[in-house]
């Protein structure tokens, strides 16, 4: 059974970027979210092996995002992305419950690194 | 830190923890009060990972800190109990269990261990901060750190900091751990500085691990102390009042040392859940166990072919007694199968029955594969008795011929349990109804058991009287005696009681005076044993003994009474 994915980010550049890099790395998109509402909306439909969070989102940001899934779904595997210079936001992030994080612009070989430690 | 003092102490903490630990997490599917389960389960791994972690044990240290993250997951609700949680954590406890018994035999003295780790961060990763927060908390999860310097990550952070480990931390464990983090350029160590504070293995608990030769070497010295003095005091007459004294303060320390040897059957009963649990599911059934007389007293020595025996009456019962849930259902049974293990005291033994509501033993198959294969005569066409099935299962050709496929688990070691028993000097029954269930019963005689009696005197001789079959003990006058049918009775408060005149039993011609009356009841049957006098109520120890040819079957024992005189020891059930 391949290993499914919901990508979430405000930008379709982005979800187009990285489903490319999961795809190739044999991962199957299952869905995409465009706000935070929407990202926690489709986890509880799709229930995926993975999530990519974008930090900042309209409507409900990532982290808030994050907390939600967390608290339903604890065993949730859920990989930040973040822009440079939002360290912060990213620590936050972690200890609300993401497990892993990258940074933009991507490196398809960091993303896989990334996602490997996610999913142990 | 004397590792040495402290390895005993630690080995028994360990086991008790252990134990606790086991059990809550088997109770965690229990109907009543899983969450009662869950803070026990959580308190013993947490408590057995200080006493490890401070005995240097830092395989066992981890594989508790590991069990203890499930139950706090459990306990915050993170996690919910299930039946696969539940095989994992019981995978879990058989590991850490392992690695606590490896633990108990240290291959070198523990090292001193470096206390701090520095981390360098790749200059290129990015976020480092975050980095290193992440890092930092999932070495935290797992026990190995216990914090960081700095403590928080801000914009200004260059990439290297501190790690704190926490006692008795694997450094390569660590250096692993820190390197699977991500973005990591190395580790290195800094010298040792002064070694962990260690906190002493703390002393808090009841109990003594003794070796069970020395209470044998300590019980054997005083049952010859005790005949020293009896023999002496029947020597210094005068003596009295300081030679019973004497003798009170023996019978106590005996009655002590062999209670110290005496055990509850809870010991291996609680094997027992677990083995069910486990056998059940192997099989696809579902079976409720429930354990009876928990507290029945039993030799250490005995305890031990008991375990054996349950755990293998058990696994046969679940395996080839009791059907599948479906099989049950198309019977109209309910669907989960009742497995019964009870202790009870019989007069001077101990009856442990194993019994199920599953198919029963097939007897009219069991006598054609036995005649087939020989093991007895051509099927005459009569029913096997309970006893003829169950000499037959214990044949030992019998369960390991080919021929026999389901029929034969039933007997597989059938005959080691049966020449186990024999061995202990007991007998195992077999009782059985096809579709309805088994019953196998160990009768096991308890020769070092512990007895109430009463002591009485007939004739100017004492005789003790097991309570377990006394109903009370009264005093009688002639008055109260009349005939019935020929037979005396005698008047005990509303009751007619047969009377037998204990002198009779004994074979005493010479007509006595009795002032006494020993009630006796076994199950409907009641009848009052007439004797001279009685003495006291006393806790004996029977010893079971060889009677000389010719001697009355009456008696089940010998015991030495308070005083240090020997007595013989009535049973009751074979004069009523």
């Amino acid at each position: 059974m391949p290993r499914t994915v919901l990508i979430c980010d405000d930008a379709l550049f982005m979800r187009t970027m990285l489903s490319d890099i999961l795809e190739q790395a044999g991962f199957e998109v299952v869905g995409q979210a465009e706000t935070g509402s929407e990202a926690v909306r489709k986890y509880r439909e799709l229930k995926p092996s993975l999530v990519t969070m974008d930090i900042i989102m309209p409507d409900m940001g990532g982290i808030d995002a994050v907390r939600e899934i967390v608290k339903e779904y604890p065993e949730a595997n859920i990989l930040m992305c973040s822009a440079m210079g939002q360290q912060a936001l990213v620590i936050e992030a972690i200890q609300a419950g993401a497990r892993d994080f990258v940074v933009k612009p991507f490196q398809p070989s960091r993303v896989l690194e990334a996602v490997q430690r996610v999913l142990g | 830190m004397d590792a040495g003092r402290f390895v005993e102490l630690y080995a028994s903490e360990a086991r008790e923890h252990l134990g606790l630990l086991s059990r809550s997490v088997l109770a965690l599917e229990s109907p009543t009060a899983p969450e009662e389960a869950v803070g026990e389960a959580f308190r013993a791994a947490h408590t057995l990972k200080g006493v490890a972690a401070a005995m240097g044990h830092d395989r066992v240290a981890e594989l508790a800190h590991a069990i203890e993250d499930r139950l706090d997951d459990l306990r915050s609700g993170r996690l919910q109990v299930a039946p696969e949680l539940v095989d994992t954590l019981l995978a879990a406890v058989d590991t850490l269990e392992e690695a606590v018994e490896a633990s108990f035999h240290p291959s070198a003295p523990v090292a001193e261990a470096p206390v701090r780790a520095r981390v360098h961060l790749h200059p290129e990763t990015p976020l480092k901060g975050a980095r290193a927060t992440l890092i930092a908390m999932n070495l935290r999860r797992r026990g190995l750190i216990t914090g960081t310097h700095p403590e928080t990550f801000d914009d200004a952070f260059d990439g290297i900091f501190h790690l704190v480990l926490a006692p008795g931390t694997d450094p390569g464990v660590l250096e692993t751990a820190v390197l699977a983090g991500g973005d990591v350029e190395s580790v290195a160590w800094s010298e040792a500085g002064t070694a962990p504070n260690v906190p002493a293995a703390h002393l808090a608990g009841p109990h003594v691990r003794v070796d069970p030769r020395r209470l044998d070497a300590l019980a054997e010295g005083i049952s010859e102390l005790t005949v020293l003095h009896a023999r002496s005091v029947a020597t210094f007459n005068g003596q009295q009042s300081a030679g019973d004294r004497t003798a009170m303060i023996l019978a106590e320390l005996q009655d002590e040392v062999l209670r110290l040897r005496m055990q509850p059957v809870s010991v291996v009963f609680d094997r027992l859940p677990r083995a069910v649990r486990d056998a059940a599911r192997a099989a696809g059934k579902s079976v409720r166990l429930t354990l009876e007389g928990n507290d029945i007293e039993l030799d250490r020595a005995i305890l031990d072919d008991l375990g054996d025996l349950l755990l293998h009456l058990v696994r046969n019962a679940v395996d080839h007694g009791i059907e599948s849930p479906a099989a049950r259902m198309a019977a109209g049974k309910p669907a989960q199968g009742e497995l019964v293990v009870r202790a009870e005291r019989e007069r001077t033994s101990v009856r442990i029955t194993v019994r199920e509501d599953g198919r029963g033993i097939p007897r009219g198959r069991i006598a054609e594969h036995a005649a087939r294969l020989g093991v007895i005569g051509p099927a005459s066409g009569e029913v096997l008795t309970d006893e003829d099935l169950l000499r037959i299962l214990t044949q030992p050709g019998f369960s390991t011929a080919e021929r026999v496929t389901e029929l034969s688990g039933r007997g597989v070691g059938l005959d080691a349990v049966a020449g186990r028993v024999r061995t202990l000097g007991g007998a195992l029954l077999l009782r059985t109804e096809e579709g309805q269930g088994t019953s196998f019963i160990m009768r096991l005689p308890v020769t070092l058991a512990l007895v109430h009696a009463l002591r009485v005197r007939v004739a100017g001789e004492d005789y003790a009287i097991p309570l377990t079959h006394v109903a009370e003990a009264v005093e009688i006058q002639d008055v109260h005696v009349s005939a019935v049918a020929g037979r005396e009775t005698v008047r005990v408060r509303d009751d007619m009681l047969p009377l037998i005149r204990m002198r009779h039993v004994l074979g005493l011609r010479d007509p006595g005076h009795e002032s006494a009356a020993v009630v006796a009841e076994i199950g409907e049957r009641r009848a009052a044993l007439a004797v001279d006098e009685l003495i006291s109520r006393e806790q004996i120890l029977i010893k079971s003994f060889d009677p000389a040819r010719g001697a009355l079957p009456i008696f089940s024992g010998a015991t030495l009474l308070a005083d240090g005189r020997p007595a013989l020891v009535l049973d009751p059930l074979s004069v009523v």
